[in-house]
Parts: structure tokens; sequence; C-alpha cells
């Protein structure tokens, strides 16, 4: 199945046939463990049983001796804690994955629809970004920005809109050409009107599974960025800092193991889903191979972006 | 049908996952090997190490090399840094401590069996007053260093130095052999360039040559076979290797691939059970809290009642629980063990801080605590400590929030005095209490604080006349009447003196804690 | 080249944004305080010329291979580099090879048995391979198998115990070999064998996916059911046909795996004590040392180019298509 015939075949509108989904019961369990963290997020900090900055407790005392997941270094209750930095990480996460998306799919855009030196430019950048591995690049920027939460989700967000802007750039760059596209700017539609009204609806429902991917590897990224001390600053809860306060006292496995499984799920729960999604929008991962440059099936062999990279 | 052909490709992607990751034939050998040979030492700090070449050197790892393999003029025994005693050599002073000359002992040669000489001390002392741009350049300012004859060298300094031995007894300020080190590029001019040649081999008269030196991963020592001393080696070959993180220091250790562990926290050590020494002492470093007296940069810090109100609301015995085995509170900013330190600290008093913090006109606000986040003290991490700090003096009305950032961008506001409140430490650049003056108003470490002499012209001459003191009894009041003063009045609340602890698997005896070189190698023995 | 200079730029200005001053850190406190020694190293260093002359200056050391002199090491950062990406290459190549033998063992097998319980076992264990927070799996990892279970070797490249291999290429295992040394050969396979297990597991959940769907393209073709129609036996199919007709989007694939190892060798080197390029960016993040960092991005730049290259001459070789293009 080439492009265009992928294209042709589905023409706008055709993501909203997503329901399918929920045959997966990938996706159901997916979305089953990422709406009850998203609820904890919400909710935690009303009904957990102690502050989680409170150090009332004895220290490192192990799960069940008075408290379900055990004590800290500090004598916090880790599971006070692990509930609420859920709602420290889940929402930035969200954010960071939708302001990269955003940020992406405009460069994208702007990059297919023009085309000429401005695709040129813009995809040179974005080349340029993804040439350095994304956790060294994540902490520069936020080793340069000074270490604090948000600094590390624009850090992470610096790395990330790259594989949106060449999803994007890509399906719009086959559909510029497509009839019906071509049909609109003939019925005098302006490049604006046609790029929102005709080209967009077909990059949504791409962008959206890339999105839902990319949740997890946000959170790892958010986490492994506080795991090293430029994310999350004391004394907030957060996921990757309790694991590195778990170093100093190895012994006491319960304070990394909890928090290490609370990523774990989370990440995996967003992977089932955008798993599942990818099945019903994007059978054969074009789109994600898109993002990360790989090329297609060999019936459409296509030399790699850097062929003419002087 | 299909399936064991797939069955064997997944066999072959088995069998070259193992040849290409070792397989199942790992095995700690390197654990076995060192525990029962007994010629080989593994030590495991997280490295602080630049290079080999002590006149260069001022770190704590390079310090622990450098005095593993050169000697030095003057000496401490174990962990007892308060009496410097002779080395290389023995000295006589003058009455106003301006003038000491040092005598050769004699007898010690160099691992290329020359003898240690005069020229060869003159060498080192002016090589390192040469180079600007070595960091252990300053321990020499202002003194003058000659040859008399040649066993015999006089320092003469302008000011009274009665701590100038201690100084000597720096691992930065070991003996090098000067016609080998000049060979190399050494010159007295600041023209040096033997750093290079000192990073493959050493030139010194110490129990241990340099085998190997990597300064990201390990160095290897050798026993030195022209050593002529009386601190044998008990190993040898040691092996001191850099694993950053204590927890895996923990797990090297209660494994078998190490035999000793530098860097183990409080907590740390309670986890060794049977079969593991440790030797838990105070360090010299102190913990403390700084309050900056200056309001263009504190604001409301610079109120006398604050800094008084912060001392008293504190909880000391509960952020002494973090610091674990051997810390004790401190009691000053002079250190146990050290001239002139005050017998007890600070307490807490809350109605005492309520109060205080009413007289200062507080009026809520939130107070930025900064400090390094990744440099622990003795094993103290700053970041639990902080938190409880700042857990303490909400308690107590006071609403603190951190702001912790790594030690290479924040220890520039500090030394420039650019902080109104921050966690900081302060270990002695060498063995006197004479360390502990800059605290003093308008000194190094006050002026940090924002601290003037104007703003406390008393305890400003205090530190004089303790700094100028040349009677040891005499001096020993002259410190703890600064010390007293600085708890009574000063910008800082010291918190915490952490342990040093030294872990040792039972198969090693013989370590000792010290401040200057943290441990000395050649101490380190077989149990027999 | 243009990639390069574009990457020092941004490196160099990046770092230049921070606030802190590395004289302090690099000499510390009590040399900080002597006015001497800080002339002497800012001279040194050049750091009171304006910024676009330090750059030209680090530019045009540059074009000789000089890097500079790392701030944090004291050491030339060309020679810091020659023994930190060794290291690093030797984790990631090995953990390249594990996960494309075990992703492809696992991405045919899933292809094969397309909607079937064994795909959905695999889908299954790649997306979790996906979800691993590796730092925390290498702690866990190092903590049951060398702590606990006592089967694996400690820290670090080598046992204490021994002597690193003469210097050829840096690569350990590989140096022991030319050296006819096979105890030291199997003391380095051993260090290897946890990180690259914890890295491999998180590219094996990213290349399963792409060779399962890679796979299934290239099992609906013409010429795959051609040579099944054939008659020719199930596992030469798979070998002579199928995984030659996907191994241009896997071996592309590869490519980016690779990139993402180095982003994980960041954190699994520093829970391993490796000496490796993700310690050592670490280490001159957190120092402000500007040519550390530099160098580390530039080192980046060349591997990326470098792997481009390999896979479009292996494209080249694999496809004729290509070479006629």
């Amino acid at each position: 199945m080439s492009l265009d015939g992928a294209l042709t075949r589905r023409p706008r509108g055709a993501w909203l046939r997503l329901p399918r989904v929920w045959r997966s019961p990938l996706a159901v369990v997916g979305a089953a463990i990422a709406v009850a963290w998203l609820v904890v997020a919400v909710s935690a900090p009303a009904w957990v049983p102690y502050p989680p900055d409170a150090q009332q407790l004895p220290r490192l005392s192990p799960p069940g001796e008075g408290t379900l997941l055990g004590t800290d270094a500090l004598g916090r209750d880790v599971f006070s804690r692990l509930m609420t930095g859920a709602s420290t990480t889940i929402p930035l996460a969200l954010g960071l994955v939708v302001a990269s998306a955003v940020i992406g799919v405009v460069v994208g855009a702007v990059a297919g629809w023009f085309g000429g030196w401005v695709d040129e430019a813009l995809m040179r950048l974005t080349d340029l970004v993804m040439a350095f591995p994304t956790v060294i690049l994540a902490m520069v920027v936020a080793a340069s920005l000074g270490p604090s939460l948000y600094n590390a989700v624009i850090a992470a967000v610096v790395v990330s809109w790259p594989q949106y802007a060449r999803v994007t750039r890509s399906l719009v760059l086959g559909l510029r050409t497509l009839n019906y596209v071509v049909a609109g700017r003939l019925l005098g539609r302006s490049p604006v009107t046609s790029l929102v009204v005709d080209v967009a609806p077909n990059v949504v429902g791409p962008v959206v599974v890339l999105a839902t991917l990319d949740v997890g590897a946000a959170v790892l990224l958010l986490s492994g960025l506080s795991f090293l001390g430029l994310g999350a600053q004391p004394p907030t809860a957060e996921w990757g800092s309790m694991i590195s306060g778990a170093l100093a006292n190895f012994d006491a496995w319960w304070i990394g193991t909890f928090p290490g499984l609370a990523i774990l799920t989370v990440v995996m729960a967003f992977n089932f889903l955008g798993d599942a999604l990818r099945d019903a929008v994007d059978p054969t991962s074009r789109t994600e191979r898109t993002a990360v440059g790989v090329a297609s099936a060999p019936q459409s062999v296509e030399l790699p972006v850097e062929e003419d990279r002087p | 049908m299909r399936s064991p052909r797939l069955l064997a490709l997944a066999l072959g992607a088995a069998l070259a996952l193992s040849a290409c990751s070792g397989g199942n034939s790992a095995q700690p050998q390197g654990g076995e090997g060192t525990a029962t040979s007994g010629g080989s030492l593994v030590v495991d700090t997280a490295f602080s190490l630049e290079t080999a070449d002590p006149g260069n050197t001022y770190d704590p790892t390079g310090n622990t090399i450098a005095k593993a393999l050169y000697e030095t003029l003057v000496d401490f025994k174990g962990s007892d840094v308060s009496t410097p005693v002779p080395g290389l050599a023995s000295w006589t002073q003058n009455a106003d401590a301006t003038q000491f000359t040092f005598t050769l002992e004699g007898g010690h040669t160099f691992s290329d069996g020359s003898p240690v000489e005069a020229s060869d001390v003159v060498f080192t002392m002016q090589r390192v007053q040469g180079m600007k741009e070595a960091k252990p350049n300053f321990l020499l300012n202002g003194i003058t260093v000659e040859q008399v004859d040649d066993t015999t060298v006089r320092f003469t300094s302008a000011t009274p130095s009665l701590q100038l031995p201690a100084i000597l007894a720096n691992p930065a300020l070991g003996i090098v052999n000067a016609d080998v080190v000049k060979e190399h590029g050494g010159t007295t001019d600041g023209s040096d360039t033997a750093k290079a040649y000192l990073d493959t081999a050493s030139a010194g008269s110490g129990p241990f040559v340099l085998d190997a030196f990597d300064v990201t991963s390990q160095v290897v020592l050798k026993r030195n076979p022209k050593y002529e001393g009386d601190e044998a080696p008990g190993y040898d070959r040691v092996v001191v290797r850099n694993t950053s993180e204590s927890a895996t220091q923990l797990i090297n250790l209660q494994g078998g691939d190490s035999q000793v562990a530098l860097d183990l926290n409080g907590d740390q050590v309670t986890q060794l059970k049977d079969g593991f020494t440790v030797a838990s002492v105070p360090s010299a470093s102190t913990i403390f809290l700084l309050v900056n007296q200056d309001p263009a940069v504190g604001g409301i810090t610079a109120n006398a009642q604050f800094a008084a109100a912060v001392r008293s609301a504190l909880d000391y015995s509960s952020l002494l629980e973090l610091a674990g085995a051997g810390a004790v509170q401190a009691t000053g900013v002079i250190p146990p063990g050290f001239t002139g330190a005050l017998p007890t600290g600070a307490t807490q008093d809350l109605a005492a801080s309520k109060a205080a913090l009413a007289a200062s006109g507080y009026d809520g606000s939130t107070i930025r605590l900064q400090y390094p986040n990744d440099y622990p003290v003795g094993g103290v991490e700053f970041t639990p400590l902080a938190e409880r700090v700042q857990s303490q003096l909400k308690a107590a009305g006071i609403n603190v929030e951190l702001a912790p950032a790594p030690i290479a961008t924040e220890l520039d506001a500090y030394v420039a005095g650019k902080e109104g409140f921050s966690m900081w430490f302060w270990g002695p650049d060498y063995a006197d209490s004479a360390n502990f003056l800059p605290f003093g108003p308008g000194l190094k470490v006050g002026l940090r604080a924002g601290w003037t002499v104007e703003a406390a012209p008393q305890i400003a001459q205090l530190a004089t006349t303790a700094g100028s003191a040349t009677d040891p009894a005499a001096r020993e009041g002259d410190f703890a009447a600064f010390a007293q003063a600085l708890q009574e009045q000063g910008p800082f609340v010291p918190l915490i003196v952490p342990g040093s602890n030294i872990a040792t698997a039972n198969t090693v005896t013989g370590a000792a804690y010290n401040s200057v070189w943290t441990v000395d190698l050649a101490e380190l023995k077989p149990t027999a | 080249m243009l990639l390069l200079l574009g990457v020092t730029l941004v490196t160099f200005t990046l770092t230049n944004l921070v606030p802190g001053d590395p004289i302090a850190a690099a000499l510390g406190e009590g040399a900080a305080a002597n006015p001497a020694t800080v002339q002497a190293y800012v001279e040194r260093y050049g750091l009171d010329d304006p910024l676009p002359v330090q750059y030209l200056t680090y530019l045009g050391n540059l074009a000789h291979g000089d890097l500079g002199r790392s701030l944090a090491t004291g050491r030339p950062v060309a020679s810091d580099l020659a023994t930190a990406v060794p290291a690093t290459i030797e984790i990631a190549v090995c953990a390249v090879v594990v996960s494309l033998l075990v992703a492809t063992a696992l991405g045919t097998v899933a292809a094969h048995r397309r909607n079937l319980v064994t795909d959905q076992v695999v889908r299954v264990v790649s997306l979790i391979g996906l979800s691993l927070p590796t730092f925390w799996l290498a702690l866990v990892a190092y903590d049951l198998f060398f702590r606990r279970l006592g089967i694996a070797p400690g820290s670090g490249r080598l046992s204490p115990s021994l002597t690193p291999p003469p210097t050829i290429t840096g690569l350990y295992t590989v140096d022991f070999m030319l050296d006819g040394d096979s105890v030291g050969f199997v003391d380095a396979a051993a260090h290897l064998a946890l990180p690259v297990g914890v890295l491999s597991l998180f590219t094996i959940g990213l290349l399963t996916r792409f060779i399962r769907t890679s796979v299934l393209e290239v099992l609906d073709s013409e010429y795959v059911r051609a040579a099944r129609a054939k008659g020719l036996g199930p596992g030469r199919v798979v070998v002579g046909y199928v995984l030659r007709g996907a191994s241009l989007p896997i071996l592309t694939v590869v490519g980016i795996a690779f990139g993402s190892l180095l982003s994980g060798t960041v954190l699994v080197e520093s829970v391993f004590a490796w000496p490796g390029l993700g310690t050592y960016a670490y280490q001159a993040a957190s120092n402000l040392d500007l040519p550390g960092i530099m160098g580390v991005g530039l080192v980046v730049g060349v591997i990326y180019l470098v792997l481009n290259l390999i896979v479009d001459v292996l494209y080249g070789v694999l496809d004729p298509r290509v070479r006629l293009a």
C-alpha cells in the first residue's frame, strides 16, 4: 500500500472511525490504567493519608509497619508522595506533548506547504535537533536554564517537536497535490484556508497517534531529568527524584521500587493506548516511521533524508 | 513446520547475545582474586581528582594519591591533625613564629634510589610558588623558602604563622625529586610543564609509585621498592577506583568487589553487618546556614534578630539523625577536635525563636534557601538536610523555598556574597584552627555573609587576637572566645559536623580517617 | 559539515546562557580566592575575550584537531573523549547487536502469527520494554544480579585486579582479543552484560514493532508469495526473501536505535560507573565545562553523520536500485 493509495482511500475525516480501537483489549487496559492515574493525579492531594512533605513518621520504616508503602529517609510517607507525584508528572507530561505537537505541526505544515527555502531551512533545523540524543540535549538545555521542573519541560519540548514536524511535513507534501485540495484552491480558497480546511483534518489523526505514544516518552524524559537533578526540585514529590533519593538508601528497596513501577505503569498505559490507536488509524506505522526518518517498505525505496546534504 | 526454523533463529539470537555479553560466565572474579591474593587492595571513592602531580593537586582524592606517592616535611599520626609531627624533617621556630628551620632526618630515598636532599625541598616549594595557576599556590603565600645547607631549609614569613608546620603536612607540598622533575619540564618560574610527566609516573619518596593513572576511572599504585620510611605499605598493589554513587560503593564492598569504601553515608554503614569494620569519626568540615547581613542582598535576613530566630528554631538532634554514624552537632564554627572548639552547641527554643522573629519584623514572606545539591560532604546529602531545615523553620513560622543548584553554578554566588540565605560547608585548607578565623567579620567567609568589620568591631578584634597569638595556651582561649561570640551574634548557624566513615572488609586493618588526606593508603594492612 | 558547525554554535550559545561562573567551580574555593590563580586561569582559557571571539578561537583550534582543555578535568577534551567514546561505543554496539537479533526473532515470529496469541504477547512485551525507565531498571538489575544473586560482576569496565589491555581500538573486549588475553576478554565481556542487557530491553521494544511491520509488508508481496508457491521451505523464505526484503527499513531503524542508545547510556552509565560519553556529558554539563560539552556535541554529531553514511552505503549494497540513483 503506497502513500497515495492510503490517502486517497481514507480522505478527510477517516480518523473519526476511531471507535474500532476499543475492540482491542490493549486499548481497554491502557485506557483503564491511564484514566485511573489521571483520576489520582487530579484528586490525590485531597485524600492521601499524609501531606507529601510531612516528616512526622519514623525514618526508613518498611511497608506494612504503620504505612502502606513505607517511609523514606526523612520519615515521609512513600504512598502519599507516590500519589502526589502523579499530579506533578502527568499534567506536565501532557502539557509538554501538546506544546511539542503544536510547535511541530506548525513548523511541519509551513515547511511542507510553502516548500522552497523555507522548507529547506526548517528541515535542516529539525535535522540539527534530531542529531542530538534527546537526553544529552535536554540535559544541556536544562543545565543552561537552571534546574527546575518547568525548565525541564521546556528542555523536553525543545527536543520533542521535530518528530511532529517531520510527520506533518510529509503528510502535507503528499496532500498538497491531491485533486480535492487542488480543486479547493481552484475554487478560490486562500493558501491558509486551504491548509486549515482541506489539509489539516488529514493531519490530525496521525498526529494524535504520535502524541499518545509520546506521552510515555515524555514521562520517561521528565522523570529521567529529575533523576539527574535537572527537573523537579525538593521537596516536590516527583517519581524520578524519588528514585534518585533511593540511591543513597539501597536497602530501603521500597523508596525506589514503587516510583519505578508508577512510571512503568503510566508509560505502559499510554503506549498500549497509542499502539491500539495506531492500529486503527495507521496500520503500517507510516507515521511513526516518518517521525524517526525511516524509509517505508521496499516498494517505495527512498534515500535517507541526509542524502542531499552537502 | 516453520516453528523449528524460527526456534533456531531465536536460538541463534540468544547465542549471539551471550557471545556479545559474556553470557552467564559473569563472575565477580575481581572480588575473589583480590581477597585471596592479599597482595592487592581495591579502594572505592567518588573521584575528586585532576592530576597525580602534587604541586597541582588540591582535591580530596588527589591528596590521598599524593600522600601515597610523596612524603612531606611534616606529618600527622592517624586521625590526629591537631599535632604536627616530624615527617621528612624536624623543625625549630623562633619566638614570634616568623622563622622555621627544618632539618632533614636523612636516609629517605626517591623511587629512583637517589637521596632526598634540601635542594629537592627548596625546588618543590619554589615550583609551587612559581605556578600561579596551581590550586595549592596560595598555601605558601607570603613565605620565603631558602636552602641553608644540604640538610637544612629555612621558611620565613613576615607575620607570625604558627600554622606553617600544619600547612607543610599538606600532600600538595610533598617533596618531588628535583632532578627528575626538571628533566621533564619542571621549573620554578611558572613555566613548569612537568605535570604531564607526573601524571604518568611518580617522582617521590613515598611508600608507593604510580603504576597507571586515569583521571576518570582509576589510579593504580604499586609498592615503591626503594622506600626507606617507617610506613611500609601492606599491599603490593592498590587500586583507587572511581565509583561515583555511594550506593554502588556499598554494593561493591558487600559483594567483595572492593575492600575499602570511602564515601558511605551514615545510613549505609549501619547496613554493613558482620565481616566489615567501620571507622567513624567526625570530619573537619562543618555544614552551616549563612544568613546574609547585607540588606541589599538578603533583605529581612540582615536583621540580627532573624539569625537568632533561625538558630533557636532548629531541632539539631533531628538534623543530626540524617547524618548518621560519626556525625556530631556543630558546636560552633570550630569543629570538635580543633583548638578552641566549644563544648556544646545551640539548642532548640521555639519560644525564643518566635520572640526573635517577631522582633525582626519578618512578615511571613517566602525566603529562598540556596545550596549545592550535587556535593555530599562526609556522606551527608544536602537535599534531605535542607528539606528538614525547611520543614522545621516552617513549624517556627519561617517560610522557606528550596533553591538547589549544582555546586558549579552555586559556588560563584556564594563566594561573591550574593546569597541571602544558604547552606554551605567549610573544610579546613590545612589542619589548624586558624582556618576557621575566616568566619570573622570582614574576612573571607564573613564577607560572603555580608558581614563587615564595622558591623561587629569587637568580634573582628577577637579574630585578630586569635590569629596573631604565639603562645599555645593563650591561643586556645582566644579561639574559644572567637567561637563563642560567633555563636551569639554571628550570621552563621552551624548545623552538623558530618562523620567520616571509612568502611573496610575485615580482611583489611589500619583504616583511620584523616581530614587532610582522607586515608593513608600505606597504613592499610591485610589482617594477619 | 554544516551540521557540525550548527552543533557547535548551538552548544556554545546554550552554555553561555548559564548564569554560573566556571572559574570558582573549576578552581575550588581556596584557589578561587587567590587573584593570581584566577588571573592566570582566565588568560589561559581566554575567558576574558568577547564571546564571538571565544567562539572563533574555538573553531580555529578545532581546525587543528584541538578541542580545548576541559575545565572540569583539566585535561585536553580530545584525550578525555578518546577514552570515553570507545567505552560507550562498546556498550552501544553490543546493545544494538543483541537487540537486533532478539527483535528480528520476535518481530518475524509475530508477523508470521499475525493477530494470534504469540503476536499479542510479543506486542505486549515490546511495549513494556519501551515503557521501562532505564535508570530505575539499571539500579534494580545491579542490586539483583550483583548484590543479591552475585552472578554479575561489579561496576566499571573491568575487575580492578586486571590491567586494561593495550589500547588499539579502545574497546576492551576487542583489545583483549587482539592481545590474546582470554581472562581479560571474559572479564570485560562480563562487565558488559548488565549495562547491555538493560539498554537492550528498550531497543528491543523499539525494533520489534518496526520489524514486525516491515516483515508483514514483505510477506504480502508478490515475490514472497511466488517463493512460497515454488515450494521453498519456510526457513529459506524467511531468511532468503522476507528478511532480505525487510532489511532496508530495518537498517534505518537500527541507525535510529543507535542514537536512542546514546541517550539511554547517560542514565545507565552513572549507575554502572561506566566511564563513557554519558558520564562525561553529565559531568561536563553539571560543571558548566564548555569545552567538554562542545566536545560531546561534536562527537555525537560525527557519530550521527557516520551512522547515516554507513546506512547509505549498506542501502546501496542491499538494494541495487539505490546505487543507480
